[in-house]
């Protein structure tokens, strides 16, 4: 049982790192759009008009397939009023329990997200402006990023677990 | 069960879950989430991702990452340190005197920014490890720091007199130079603070002795080009900004490209710098866009209850009272609300009531669009709750306890109320200038 468990956390870990490391870099990307924007307004008499929704969709991809890297790196903030001061092993044994908040959160947000992107499919739905770029394949990263999340938030509860029966994964 | 007790156990769990020290933004989400299940079943299950989808709506959320990125470029890479040492030299000698250089550093990055948190990552970034170093009490560091951002959003360009412009349907032109001088004012009453408390309690913040005396006069005035630097870049930003030529988002943009730029001719962009910045960028980034995805998941449960029109009611029903004591309640219930809404979904929940309100109660909309910037920013620092409270702890180094966050901002708060008081008392601080510029 420990083994599966251990591939599991090991594959998770291992892959969320490997695409928040690529993602990072998106933050290039929104800053060539940002640019681009302003520059297409001096070159051409008719602004761009896709780039500030294509920014909108690039800073969602950064933040929800970026989140379980800065889950990883150990960046979201805890009240750590008590948290700070207790032992490890205590620490572990609280977050065991409150993580299914968190996975309660991500899955409820998982599921309305589906249910949003069947909308956008079954629709064709389109976003309500000059541009109108089509909403399915924003919702799709969207979902995308937000089931990483939960795999890391599932991730995170094994390691929590492990550490609090003292095994070693 | 009746909606206020619902209210009531909600806003309880979440404090509760808080206490557990769990990621706040799944505290948060998870008992909005669990709120929203069991109030409206199944239906209820689409309002996180609502929440989602109304933070990509939220343009300027993207100057988020800039300011971030912006910030660590200049303190990893250390090319504010001039600034810094500038700062040393003019007014480290005085007691508190880098705390007083950070005030005036915060006013330079508010009129970098529209929103308080860049201001704050720059500060904790830059200013932060060099007060602690220099033997700065750590509670006077954190507070100066809090206290010196909430400048960033009265100070133009403000996001959030974008927003309040938006649905007060007031001129944005106006209320930007409205909030200057209240921004400055404010700026002066921290600094009188900070010296009267460091010429009482010297040991909070150190002078510095020999190490500044002993530098040659030349010298001094060469640091002081170096405050050049900050005033490029915010002339980056703000020339094309202030011609129409860009968006505040695409200044945003500008700034981040023109500090890299700049890290990059002084030689200080190596590729560690390169990789901590960008890699801390996406952290930063990332913890703050989820807080906010699940408070603002959060409030929407808490709106659909009718929480707010609770507070409706209790101000139509006493609407028999002064003018004056209206306009101080709805303050004081802005204080109470900003602890556990983030500022953006106050503004869009509440405003559109008080907004009519005070309009109709006589009130200029000009004026009160100062007024509610100061309230919410006070809202934003103070505990249980405050946002920038759980920032302010993420960006700060392990030996600051969230304690010592609650406890450093005491003070501040204080200065803030009273100048809240001065603005009610002389609303010409604010309308001097904006009815000078457009001639009324």
């Amino acid at each position: 049982m420990w083994r599966i468990i251990g591939i599991y956390v090991h594959t998770v870990d291992r892959c969320n790192h490997a695409i928040g490391r690529v993602m990072m870099y998106g933050l290039f990307g929104m800053i060539a759009i940002l640019l681009w924007s302003s520059l297409s307004k001096a070159i051409f008499t008719v602004p761009a008009f896709w780039t500030l929704e294509m920014a909108q969709f690039a800073l969602v991809a950064y933040y929800l397939v970026g989140g379980p890297y800065s889950i990883q790196l150990r960046s979201n903030v805890r009240m750590d009023l008590f948290y700070g001061n207790w032992s490890e092993h205590k620490k572990a044994c609280f977050d065991s329990f409150s993580v299914f908040f968190l996975i309660l959160f991500l899955a409820v947000l998982l599921y309305g997200g589906i249910n949003s992107l069947l909308y956008a499919i079954e629709y064709n739905e389109r976003s309500p402006t000059l541009w109108r770029p089509l909403m399915w394949p924003v919702k799709l990263v969207m979902n995308f990023g937000i089931f990483l999340m939960l795999l890391q938030a599932i991730s995170e509860f094994f390691k929590d677990f492990a550490k609090m029966r003292g095994v070693n994964l | 069960m009746s909606y206020e007790l619902v209210a009531l156990l909600m806003f309880s769990s979440m404090m509760l879950m808080l206490m557990t020290g769990q990621r706040v933004f799944g505290a948060i989400g998870g008992v909005a989430s669990i709120a929203a299940l069991t109030l409206w079943g199944i239906g209820g299950s689409d309002i996180p991702f609502a929440a989602a989808m109304k933070v990509m709506k939220w343009y300027p959320m993207l100057t988020l990452p800039m300011f971030i990125f912006m910030g660590f470029v200049l303190s990893e890479s250390r090319i504010a340190d001039d600034l810094y040492r500038m700062f040393h030299v003019w007014v480290g000698p005085v007691n508190g005197g880098l705390a007083i250089g950070t005030i005036g550093l915060m006013v330079l990055i508010s009129a970098m920014n529209g929103l308080s948190v860049a201001g704050m990552a720059i500060g904790a970034t830059i200013a932060l490890p060099e007060l602690l170093k220099r033997n700065y009490d750590k509670r006077m560091v954190t507070g100066v720091i809090q206290a010196g951002s909430s400048l960033g959003i009265l100070v133009p360009p403000s996001v959030v007199l974008v927003l309040y412009a938006m649905i007060a349907r007031q001129p944005v032109g106006q209320l930007w130079l409205a909030g200057v001088l209240p921004g400055l004012m404010m700026a002066l009453l921290f600094i009188i603070y900070i010296y009267v408390r460091c010429r009482l309690q010297p040991h909070l913040g150190p002078a510095l002795k020999d190490e500044a005396r002993n530098i040659p006069k030349r010298e001094k005035y060469r640091l002081l080009l170096a405050g050049l630097l900050p005033l490029s870049i915010f002339a980056a930003i703000m020339v094309p900004f202030l011609n129409g030529w860009t968006s505040l988002v695409e200044s945003s943009a500008i700034g981040a490209v023109t500090a890299f730029a700049a890290a990059v001719v002084r030689g200080r962009m190596t590729k560690k710098v390169f990789e901590d910045s960008v890699r801390q960028t996406l952290a930063i980034s990332c913890m703050f866009m989820w807080i906010i995805l699940a408070a603002l998941a959060f409030g929407a449960v808490f709106d659909g209850l009718g929480a707010v029109k609770a507070i409706e009611n209790l101000f139509t029903e006493r609407l028999g009272l002064n003018p004056w004591v209206i306009l101080i309640l709805m303050q004081l219930s802005f204080l109470l609300m900003g602890t556990f809404l983030d500022d953006t979904a106050m503004l869009v929940i509440v405003a559109p009531l008080y907004v009519p309100l005070v309009g109709m109660l006589g009130f200029d909309l000009i004026w009160y669009g100062v007024l509610y910037t100061i309230t919410t920013q006070i809202a934003y620092m103070t505990p249980p709750f405050g946002y920038n409270l759980f920032l302010m702890r993420a960006l700060a180094p392990p030996e600051i306890k969230l304690r010592d966050i609650y406890t450093s901002i005491i003070p501040f708060v204080l200065v803030m109320v009273v100048a809240l008081a001065l603005l009610m008392m002389f609303p010409q601080i604010a309308m001097w200038l904006p009815n000078h510029v457009y001639g009324k």
